[in-house]
């Protein structure tokens, strides 16, 4: 167990490391051993009311990325969805072709500034590696368990539920990791298209050459992106059978 | 350890098991032709403009595109596979070369009877009929299981609109408009945008030989390499502008030799560091993908070390190469459009304009050939990966 828990937790104390250096002290000094004039940062008020909107954003999103993508990953793999099993696929590696950052601005001029087009790039860029991940991790589950359940007179739900399900629960939970690290990139995109984001203070320090409130951006979404993908990995460890690595 | 997400062939993936796939795409078509605005009329390129339907046209285009449509959709349910295919195609791509045309006639119409500034953008209606007729014609060639019918396909549906403007026939669309004011623009951004990617591609291949060769240090590469991942873009691209500024500002000669914090320098080696993992992880497997036996065949006939890397090993490993570039170059691609935000070009910088004017045209001209090459690597590649898997059976 305590092997197991190790990969969780260095991902975890590097974002914890990340995120202390996004405090005002810390990357002010960072700054000033870069030889620049640090001017005025982020104060961690701020700082904090930016990762809590990333955070929520990115948590709705998900919440549709792993709808759909579960959903649809469950339904195209039963007997008699056969037939569409390849348009869906098609569809989503298509919406896959198209860059967030590209999503986003397509959808500004229809959905206006702020969230709506981010959202609509978090759904678009994330379903397609859950579905995927949900498809192949199904179709793992053995023939030899679905039939021996059959032979016990489960019915299709039942061994949907408590068969397939648990059996490919360590490949659900990688699929969705890999869309939790996803989201948080994409939502940090939107802030080009205003979504008040960890991006935003990117964003707006490389328009004004300012430094200091850059660099806490990137420290904090990097810090973001390790926690969470820390929590996901753990999360993987309580899963039913699940081994993270 | 699972491998990230991967572009799947979105060409090749649209062969359908079955035709019927098609009847809802095909409801879809109709819908959006006879339900949504399929132009917008402004008086200029900034204002919302008044929607116009299929219903206030003046020519009979809409209505040549429906029946089009329906025949098309009627032959790919009721013929025979083979040549039932290759006709419904030809049907949904000439009533795509109508319905673009009959846009260009109807928004000439408009326009010529508005002020000068006025502009005729193509609406909601437009995009989505052109999505399903693009997939019906994808299920189309599906039907015939022919895949050589595929880039005739892909040829046609990019000859037909250049042919189309090239004869005038869209002239007063607004992106047209847009395309002609930006034409030596465009063309630099995708120059430069081909460049940022394909540097991108080279530098990380290049690295990614070089963390191969490290034997010994495998498990910290693979650490390092997929930490990377984690990190979103754009942190990733600021970070490394306030790195090498900070560099610049330590070791002032680099200035001398064209180095600078904001630039094609920190994007190309930010998009590299994304394409180190695919890339390392498939010269790694390709490496192992020859079964010791045939190396032991091999070194038992006397080859020497690189005859084997060269004769037996990288031929059975080549379609997994491949395959390892072909997500390099789609995800660099995509990656080079975020590099507009610290200053390095490229097509991004059009998309990014757009957003800061809010003209849909321009976000556009940026964003179509950025999808056009990602599809495009994409295809090329994996008919490649493909053909070496044929070739060199594993």
């Amino acid at each position: 167990m305590r092997v197991r828990q190790h990969p969780a937790l260095a991902v975890g104390l590097v974002g914890v490391a990340l995120a202390a250096m996004s405090h005002p002290t810390a990357a002010a000094w960072i700054v000033g051993g870069f030889g620049e004039e640090p001017r005025r940062g982020l104060n961690p008020d701020r700082l904090l009311t930016l990762g809590i909107h990333h955070l929520s954003l990115s948590a709705v999103g998900l919440a549709l990325v792993a709808l759909l993508g579960l959903g649809l990953g469950i339904l195209v793999t039963r007997a008699f969805a056969e037939s569409v099993r390849g348009g869906v696929d098609g569809l989503a590696a298509a919406a896959q072709a198209v860059p967030p950052v590209v999503m986003v601005a397509l959808a500004l001029p229809i959905l206006g500034f702020g969230g709506p087009p981010t959202l609509l790039a978090l759904v678009a860029y994330g379903v397609m590696p859950v579905l995927r991940g949900t498809v192949s991790a199904l179709e793992s589950v053995s023939v030899e368990a679905r039939e021996a359940a059959e032979a016990l007179g489960f019915t299709k739900l039942q061994i949907l539920l408590r068969v397939e399900l648990p059996l490919a629960m360590p490949g659900l939970v990688d699929a969705l990791r890999t869309a939790v690290v996803l989201a948080i990139a994409t939502t940090a995109v939107g802030a080009l298209a205003g979504a008040s984001t960890l991006g935003t203070p990117i964003v707006a320090g490389l328009q004004n050459q300012n430094v200091l409130p850059m660099l806490q951006g990137v420290l904090a979404t990097a810090a973001l992106a390790f926690l969470c993908d820390a929590a996901m990995l753990a999360l993987a460890d309580l899963a039913p059978g699940g081994t993270a690595r | 350890m699972r491998t990230k997400p991967t572009l799947a062939i979105p060409l090749r993936t649209f062969s359908f098991r079955h035709a019927m796939a098609g009847l809802p795409v095909a409801g879809l078509l109709l819908a959006a032709l006879h339900g949504l605005p399929l132009l917008n009329l402004a008086a200029n390129r900034l204002l919302p403009g008044d929607p116009v339907y299929a219903s206030a046209f003046v020519n009979p285009s809409i209505g040549i595109v429906s029946i089009l449509s329906i025949a098309a959709s009627g032959f790919l349910v009721r013929t025979q596979r083979g040549i039932g295919g290759l006709l419904t195609s030809i049907l949904f791509l000439a009533a795509w070369s109508v319905l673009l045309l009959g846009l260009g006639a109807q928004a000439a119409h408009l326009v010529t009877s508005q002020p000068p500034a006025a502009s005729a953008s193509l609406g909601s209606g437009f995009w989505i009929a052109s999505v399903s007729l693009l997939v019906l014609t994808g299920i189309s060639i599906g039907h015939t299981h022919r895949r050589c019918l595929g880039a005739i396909a892909a040829m046609c549906g990019l000859g037909l609109p250049m042919a189309a403007w090239h004869s005038g026939g869209l002239n007063h669309l607004s992106l047209a408009v847009e395309y002609a004011g930006r034409q030596a623009a465009l063309h630099d951004a995708v120059v430069e945008h081909l460049l940022l990617s394909g540097g991108a591609v080279c530098l990380a291949l290049f690295a990614a030989i070089l963390l191969s060769l490290w034997r010994s240090g495998q498990s910290i590469v693979g650490l390092l390499v997929s930490g990377v991942q984690v990190i979103p873009a754009v942190a990733l691209l600021g970070g490394l502008v306030a790195l090498v500024s900070g560099l610049v500002r330590a070791v002032p000669a680099l200035r001398d030799h064209g180095i600078s914090a904001l630039g094609p320098c920190p994007a190309v080696i930010g998009i590299a560091a994304y394409l180190l993992l695919p890339l390392w992880r498939g010269i790694g497997a390709a490496l192992r993908s020859a079964d010791p036996a045939s190396i032991d065949v091999a070194e038992a006939l006397g080859l020497t070390k690189f005859q084997i890397l060269r004769d037996v090993r990288l031929p059975l490993g080549a379609s997994v190469l491949v395959g390892s570039l072909r997500v390099a170059v789609v995800q660099s691609l995509g990656l080079a459009t975020l590099g507009a935000i610290i200053g390095a070009g490229g097509l991004g910088r059009l998309v990014f304009d757009g957003m800061a004017q809010f003209a849909s045209d321009l976000i556009l001209i940026g964003a179509i050939p950025i999808i056009v090459m990602s599809l495009a690597a994409e295809w090329v590649l994996s008919a490649i990966e493909a053909r070496c898997r044929l070739r060199w059976r594993a």
